[in-house]
C-alpha cells in the first residue's frame, strides 16, 4: 500500500509526500505550519470554510485552502511566511474572524487554551478596524444540561455540526439561518442528546461551546491535566482529568489512536462529578444492634473486618465488580485465598481468554471489510467508542452485518458481540474459528463485557493462588468489592444467605440496609494501578486526586498483614508481583502513557463462578423475547450526576418492525409486556434495526422482566 | 440588428407550452434523431464545435464542460440543469420556461445522450411558481408521450436561496442538504451530485442545444461573433422605456440594445451608469457602452457578461444607496460559511449606510475598498466577489459621490434620489433589518 511519492516545493524547502497528502500535513513534513481553524481530518473531507489556510499555488491565480488542496508532484506552494499574497489573505481572514469576536478572553473559560486567542497572538493585527456595532446574541445558551454555547464567540467553523452528522451521525446539532445571521443550534431547541455530545465542547476551536461543569470552574494557569484511563466502560478510552486545587474539574480525552481516536463518551467526560456526590462515605460504617449502621474509626474498622474475616473459618464467598483494578483484585485475593483459603469469588459476567487468538486494536474496525455485530444490546450502551468504530468503518465502504453468514469473500473481517450471554466472548470465539480468522491480516473479534476490568480482575485473582476449594455448604461472610457488585440483586440475594457481609462501597444509599461493615471505596479517578480492556490491553490508571478515604490497597495490606500475608500497599509492587505471573515481568513504568496492545500468552483467566444461566431460548412464534439491557447512563456514578440525568433512557419498550406491524403497535402505543404475572406496560418505540421476536428496555425500566415474554397493545384506556 | 429568435423562436405564433404546437413547429424532431443516432463522443465533439459558452455567467464551453465528465465512470452520471435564476436583474430563464419549456426538455434529453445520463434534474427558483407549474407540466406531457426514451427528469423547486444558483450548493441543496458551496476540486465533472459525475447548466444554455443539432454546429455558429456564437435573451431593466427580454445575436452593441430596442433612458433623463450583467459585476460608464455585448468583450473592459442582464441606471440615481442596496442583498445571501463572505458583507453593509448618513471619514472609503480587497479572490465560491465588484467600481468610477457623502456629511440627493425599477430594496426580506 505504498502510494506514489511526489515532490512538492514549500517555501523554498522541498519535501517527498506521498501523492494526495494535504497540503496542510504536506507542510508540516517540511516543517512548516500552515494555521487552520475549521480543517479537522477525524471530521472527514475538508470543508474550506474558515479560509485561515490560504496559501498561495504557483500557475494558479487565486490564493488556495490548504486544508483542500492535496499534494501533486512538481507543486510548488508559498504560504504566508513567504508569500505577501498569502499573508494578506490570511490577515484579513483573522481579521474578519476578530470582526464580531466579542473579545472577552479575560473571563472566557477556553483563554489561554483556545486556538483562537493563540493564532490571533501569531498572527492576528495589532488593532482593529472595526468601529462598528458587534453582532450580538442571547448568551450562553444551555443547548443541553451538559453543554453551554455563546454564539457571539463562535466563529462558524462548522466542527461541531460535521461531528454531530458525519462522526456520531445523531444529526441533531446543525447550522440555522445564513450569512452573518448563521448560528449553532439544535432543531426546535431540544437538547443535544446522545453518547458523545460533550466531544464537540473540545473540537470547538474557541470558547463557544464550552462543558457546564467547568464553566468559570478554572484558569489555565491553575489547573494540571493527569493523563489516565476511563473506568466507567470496558473501552478504556485515554483521558486527562484536569485538576484544579486537589479537585477533579474537567474530563478531557487523550488522543490514543488504536482505542478512541480522541473521542470519549459522554458517561465518561461528565460523570466524574460523582467524585463529590452527597452519600459519599468516607468514614467506615458498622452495624451495632441499637443504632444500625454508625460511623467508626479506620483502626476499629480493621479491627472488626479482622474478626469477622476469623470468624468465617475460611467460609467466604467474594463478590468482585470488575472495576477494581488488577492490583486491588490482586492484593484482596491474597489476603483470601492465600491467607484465608477462600477461593469462592464471583464477577457480574462470565470472563474468558477464548479471544486471545483474535486480538486487534479497535481501530481495525474501521479498516474492516465486512463488520459483524452480534448481540441485542446497542453498542453504544455497552462500549460507546466502539459503536463510533463501526460508523466509521460504515463511512468507509464496510459492510455492517447482523449474522456471520453474510460474510461471503470479505478479506478483513471482524465480530463483534454485544450481549446479553455471549459466555466471556467464547460463543463469538467459536464463530471467529468457523471463519478462520486466526492469524488474518485486519481480521478479530471483540466481546463487549459490561464490567470495565472483569478481565483484568480475573487475571489477578486466578494469579494469587493455585489451590480450591470445595463450595461452603453455608457462607460464613460475604465480601462484596465495590458499588457495581453492591448494586447487583444476585449479590444482595447471597447477601441474605451470608451470615455477615462486609461491603467496600463508594456510596452509602448502596448497601445501608444489608451490610455490617462497610469501607469507603475509592473511584478509578482517585486510584493507581492498572486496567485490562476489550481488547485484551493492559492500560495505567493515575491517582489524579486524593481519595477523601485510605485507598484499598492501603488497607488491604494493613489488614493482610494480621493474617501474616505479605501485601505491599503500593500499586508498583503489587503490579509487579502480578506481572510475574501474568504480563510477562512487565513493570508498572514500562505498561505506558498510551500503551500499546501487548499479548500475554500466560494470563490464566479463571473465575471460579460462572454468572447466571443465558437465556437464549428461542422464542415462539408469537412470543417475544425480551432483552433487558444495562443502559450507558445508569449506574451507581450516573446517577449522582443530576446534569446527566436527561440523558437516561426513556421509559419505552423496542419492538422490530415486523412485530409491531402485525400487532398492529405504532411507536407510541402503549404496550404490556409480561411473563408469570409480572406486567409492565410502556410506551412503545418501532425500531427496524431490531430482529424479529426481540423486544428491548432499560433495565430500569424492565421491573426485572426478562427473557420471554408476552407483548400485546395495552388495553384501552377507559376515558373520563 | 433585428431580433433574432433562436431559443425563443415560434413563440409568436404557437402556444410552444404545449406539445402539439412544439412538434409541430419541428419540436423533438430533427435534432433529437440526429443527436440520438450519435455515439456520444460524436455528440459532445458536435457541441464543442459549435462553443456554445454557458449563459449562466461564466462563459465556460458547455460542449467542452460535457467532455470533462468522466463517462467510464462506474457511478451513473447526472445532467442538472440550474433553474435557479436569482440574479436581480435576470429574467431570461424565466421566460424559455414559460415559453418554450419543451425546448429545455428536449435539450435535456440531447445532453443527457451526450454524457450517458439518464437522470436529469432541473433546479427551479422556489419563487418561479407559474413557471414550475408549466415546466412540471411539459415534462409530463413529453414523458406521456414516449418522448424521454429512458431518460427521467425530475424537476425539483429551491427553497428561495440566491446561494444554491451556485452549482456546488446547488447540488448540496439537491442532495436535500443545507444550500452551501463545496470546496473545488474535486470538480462536479468528476464527483457532483452524489459523488458522481455531474454537469451543470445554465436553462438558456441548454435549450440552445436542439438548436445546434438542427440546424447544424457550423450553421449555429454563423451567429453572433466567433468567440461567443449564437443568440441570447439580454434582460434590460431600470430606467429605460422598455424594459424587457430581447433575444439578440452576442457581439450586439450595447447601445442598441438600450436605445433601439429599450427605447432609450425615460423621461427624458441622462444615463448615469450600465450594469451589464446582473447586479454582481462591475458598472459601466456611459462613455462605455459602445461595447459589443458578448463574453470577451465585456471581460476586455473590466467587467462580466454575466447573466446578460443589463441594469440601467439614470442620474437621479445615487451610487452609495446603489451599492448599499446591492450590498445588502448580498449579505442577506450570504450562506454564511466562509469567513470572508459572511463577515465582510456585513461590514461592508455598516460602513456603507455610515457613509450614506454621513457619520463616515474619508478613511472609511479607504476601509471599503480594503475590506472588499480581503473578500476578492479569498472566498469559498463567487458569491462574496459578486458583493464586492459592483461596490468597487461604483467606489472608483464615482468616488467623487462617496466623497461628496462624506464631506457635505450626509447624501447630496437628500432622499431625491431615485432607485425604483432599479434594484428591489432588499428590506422586503424578512430578517434583513436584523442584519445590522
Amino acid at each position: 500500500m505504498s502510494a506514489e511519492l511526489v515532490r512538492v516545493k514549500i517555501d523554498e524547502r522541498d519535501v517527498h509526500v506521498p501523492k494526495g497528502t494535504g497540503i496542510v500535513e504536506t507542510a508540516l513534513a517540511a516543517g512548516i505550519e500552515i494555521p487552520v481553524f475549521c480543517y479537522e481530518p477525524r471530521l472527514g473531507d475538508p470543508v474550506g470554510a474558515c479560509r485561515m489556510c490560504l496559501v498561495e499555488v504557483e500557475g494558479m491565480p487565486k490564493l488556495q485552502t490548504g486544508c483542500t488542496l492535496t499534494a501533486q508532484d512538481g507543486m510548488i506552494v508559498k504560504t504566508a511566511r513567504t508569500s505577501e499574497k498569502a499573508a494578506a489573505g490570511q490577515n484579513g481572514t483573522l481579521e474578519f474572524i476578530l470582526v464580531n469576536h466579542p473579545l472577552d478572553c479575560p473571563v472566557c473559560d477556553k483563554g489561554g487554551e483556545c486556538p483562537l486567542q493563540d493564532l490571533t497572538f501569531r498572527y492576528g493585527p495589532g488593532n482593529t478596524r472595526m468601529s462598528y456595532e458587534k453582532l450580538t446574541f442571547e448568551k450562553p445558551i444551555p443547548i443541553s444540561p451538559t453543554i453551554s454555547l455563546d454564539r457571539e464567540r463562535c466563529i462558524l467553523c462548522y466542527r461541531c455540526t460535521r461531528f454531530s452528522s458525519d462522526v456520531s451521525e445523531d444529526g441533531q446539532l446543525v447550522a440555522a439561518n445564513r450569512g452573518a445571521m448563521s448560528v449553532i443550534t439544535t432543531f426546535e431547541d431540544v437538547p443535544y442528546t446522545g453518547a458523545f455530545t460533550g466531544n464537540v465542547t473540545e473540537l470547538c476551536p474557541v470558547g463557544a461551546l464550552l462543558p457546564t461543569q467547568y464553566r468559570f470552574e478554572g484558569r489555565p494557569w491553575e489547573i494540571v491535566d493527569v493523563p489516565t484511563v476511563c473506568g466507567l466502560c470496558p473501552v478504556g478510552c485515554n483521558i486527562n482529568a484536569t485538576v484544579r486545587e486537589t479537585k477533579v474539574k474537567r474530563i478531557l480525552s487523550r488522543n490514543h489512536p488504536e482505542i478512541d481516536e480522541g473521542w470519549i463518551c459522554d458517561k465518561g467526560r461528565f460523570a466524574f462529578t460523582h467524585l463529590r456526590a452527597e452519600d459519599r462515605l468516607t468514614q467506615p460504617l458498622q452495624r451495632t444492634r441499637r443504632h444500625g449502621l454508625e460511623e467508626v474509626t479506620w483502626e476499629a474498622a480493621i479491627d472488626e473486618a479482622e474478626r469477622l474475616l476469623r470468624a468465617a473459618q475460611g467460609r467466604i464467598v467474594t463478590a468482585l465488580s470488575g472495576s477494581e483494578t488488577v492490583e486491588q483484585a490482586y492484593a484482596l485475593g491474597k489476603l483470601l485465598r492465600a491467607g484465608l483459603g477462600s477461593h469462592q469469588a464471583m464477577l457480574p459476567e462470565e470472563v474468558s481468554g477464548a479471544l486471545d487468538g483474535y486480538r486487534l486494536p479497535l481501530s481495525a474496525i474501521r479498516d474492516a471489510d465486512a463488520v459483524v455485530v452480534l448481540g441485542d444490546v446497542p453498542v453504544a450502551e455497552r462500549a460507546p467508542v466502539v459503536d463510533l468504530w463501526i460508523k466509521s468503518a460504515r463511512r468507509k465502504g464496510a459492510r455492517i452485518l447482523d449474522s456471520a453468514d453474510e460474510v461471503g469473500d470479505a478479506e478483513r473481517v471482524v465480530l463483534i458481540w454485544s450481549g446479553p450471554g455471549g459466555r466471556g466472548g467464547a460463543t463469538v470465539a467459536k464463530l471467529a474459528e468457523k471463519l478462520t480468522l486466526a492469524g488474518r491480516e485486519g481480521c478479530g473479534a471483540f466481546y463487549l463485557p459490561t464490567t470495565p476490568n472483569g478481565r483484568g480482575v480475573a487475571d489477578a485473582w486466578a494469579a494469587c493462588c493455585d489451590d480450591e476449594s470445595d463450595e461452603p455448604d453455608s457462607i460464613g461472610l460475604l465480601v462484596v468489592s465495590g458499588d457495581e457488585a453492591a448494586a447487583d440483586p444476585n449479590v444482595r440475594a447471597l447477601a441474605e444467605q451470608a451470615e455477615a457481609t462486609i461491603v467496600l462501597s463508594m456510596f452509602g444509599g448502596l448497601s445501608a440496609g444489608w451490610a455490617d461493615l462497610v469501607l469507603p471505596g475509592t473511584s478509578y479517578l482517585e486510584r493507581d494501578g492498572t486496567f485490562v480492556n476489550l481488547e485484551g490491553r493492559l492500560q495505567r490508571l493515575r491517582a489524579t486526586v486524593t481519595p477523601p478515604c485510605p485507598d484499598e490497597l492501603h488497607w488491604i495490606a494493613e489488614l493482610a498483614a494480621r493474617f501474616d500475608v505479605d501485601v505491599a500497599p503500593y500499586a508498583a509492587a503489587v503490579f509487579a508481583e502480578v506481572s510475574e505471573k501474568v504480563y510477562d515481568g512487565l513493570s508498572f513504568g514500562e505498561v505506558g502513557e498510551s500503551a500499546p496492545l501487548r499479548g500475554y500468552p500466560d494470563a490464566a483467566v479463571r473465575v471460579d463462578r460462572p454468572s447466571l444461566p443465558e437465556s437464549q431460548a428461542k422464542p415462539g412464534k408469537t412470543e417475544i423475547r425480551l432483552v433487558a439491557y444495562k443502559p450507558l447512563f445508569s449506574g451507581a456514578a450516573v446517577e449522582r450526576v443530576t446534569e446527566l440525568q436527561f440523558q437516561r433512557p426513556q421509559p419505552e419498550v423496542e419492538l422490530s418492525a415486523e412485530d409491531a406491524g402485525w400487532r398492529n403497535i405504532e411507536t407510541g402505543d402503549l404496550v404490556t409486556v409480561g411473563s408469570n404475572g409480572n406486567a409492565i406496560t410502556l410506551p412503545a418505540r418501532v425500531n427496524r434495526r431490531l430482529g424479529k421476536g426481540i423486544a428491548r428496555v432499560a433495565i430500569e425500566h424492565a421491573n426485572g422482566l426478562g427473557g420471554i415474554v408476552e407483548l400485546a397493545r395495552a388495553a384501552e384506556e377507559v376515558s373520563a | 440588428m433585428p431580433e433574432q429568435k433562436v431559443l425563443l423562436a415560434g413563440t409568436d405564433k404557437h402556444d410552444l407550452t404545449k406539445l402539439a404546437e412544439y412538434q409541430a413547429i419541428g419540436g423533438y424532431g430533427k435534432g433529437l434523431e440526429r443527436a440520438r443516432a450519435m455515439t456520444s463522443e460524436e455528440l459532445i465533439d458536435e457541441l464543442q464545435r459549435a462553443t456554445l459558452r454557458g449563459r449562466g455567467g461564466a462563459g465556460f464551453p458547455m460542449g467542452r464542460k460535457a467532455s470533462l465528465i468522466d463517462r467510464k465512470s462506474s457511478k451513473p452520471k447526472y445532467l442538472v440543469v440550474n433553474a435557479d435564476e436569482s440574479e436581480p436583474g435576470a429574467f431570461k430563464d424565466r421566460q424559455v420556461m414559460a415559453e418554450v419549456p419543451h425546448r429545455l426538455i428536449e435539450g435535456c434529453l440531447i445532453a443527457a445522450h451526450a454524457i450517458e445520463s439518464t437522470s436529469v434534474f432541473i433546479y427551479i427558483r422556489g419563487e418561479y411558481l407559474t413557471e414550475y407549474e408549466i415546466l412540471q407540466g411539459a415534462v409530463d406531457e413529453a414523458r406521456a408521450a414516449g418522448l424521454f426514451g429512458g431518460v427521467e427528469i425530475t424537476v425539483h423547486r429551491g427553497a428561495g436561496a440566491y446561494i444554491c444558483g451556485e452549482e456546488t450548493a446547488l447540488l448540496e441543496s439537491l442532495e436535500g442538504k443545507r444550500g452551501q458551496p463545496r470546496p473545488r476540486p474535486p470538480f462536479p465533472p468528476i464527483q457532483g451530485l452524489y459523488y458522481a459525475p455531474t454537469q451543470i447548466n445554465n436553462v438558456c444554455t441548454i435549450a440552445t442545444v436542439p438548436t445546434i443539432l438542427t440546424i447544424g454546429a457550423e450553421e449555429f455558429a454563423k451567429t453572433g461573433v466567433p468567440s461567443s456564437p449564437g443568440t441570447a435573451i439580454f434582460s434590460i431593466s431600470g430606467n429605460v422605456v422598455r424594459p424587457g427580454n430581447y433575444e439578440l445575436p452576442l457581439g450586439t452593441p450595447m447601445r442598441e440594445l438600450i436605445y433601439e430596442h429599450a427605447g432609450g433612458i425615460a423621461n427624458g433623463r441622462e444615463l448615469k451608469a450600465v450594469i451589464p450583467g446582473g447586479s454582481s459585476v462591475p458598472a459601466l460608464t456611459p462613455d462605455q457602452i459602445d461595447v459589443p455585448l458578448d463574453y470577451d468583450s465585456l471581460g476586455a473592459i473590466g467587467t462580466f457578461f454575466g447573466a446578460a442582464s443589463l441594469i440601467v441606471v439614470d442620474d437621479r440615481c445615487c451610487m452609495v444607496q446603489l451599492a448599499l442596496r446591492s450590498t445588502k442583498f448580498y449579505a442577506h445571501e450570504s450562506c454564511g460559511k466562509c469567513t470572508p463572505c459572511r463577515v465582510g458583507t456585513r461590514w461592508m453593509v455598516q460602513i456603507l449606510e455610515s457613509i450614506e448618513n454621513g457619520t463616515a471619514t474619508r478613511a472609511d472609503l479607504d476601509l471599503l475598498d480594503s475590506v472588499g480587497d480581503n473578500i476578492l479572490g479569498k472566498v469559498l465560491c463567487a458569491l462574496g466577489e459578486f458583493a464586492v465588484y459592483p461596490v468597487a467600481s461604483y467606489l472608483h468610477k464615482w468616488r467623487d459621490e462617496f466623497v461628496a457623502h462624506v464631506e457635505q456629511g450626509g447624501c447630496p440627493f437628500h432622499g431625491s434620489s431615485s432607485l425604483e425599477g432599479i434594484l428591489a430594496p432588499s428590506d422586503q426580506h424578512a430578517h434583513a433589518e436584523v442584519l445590522v
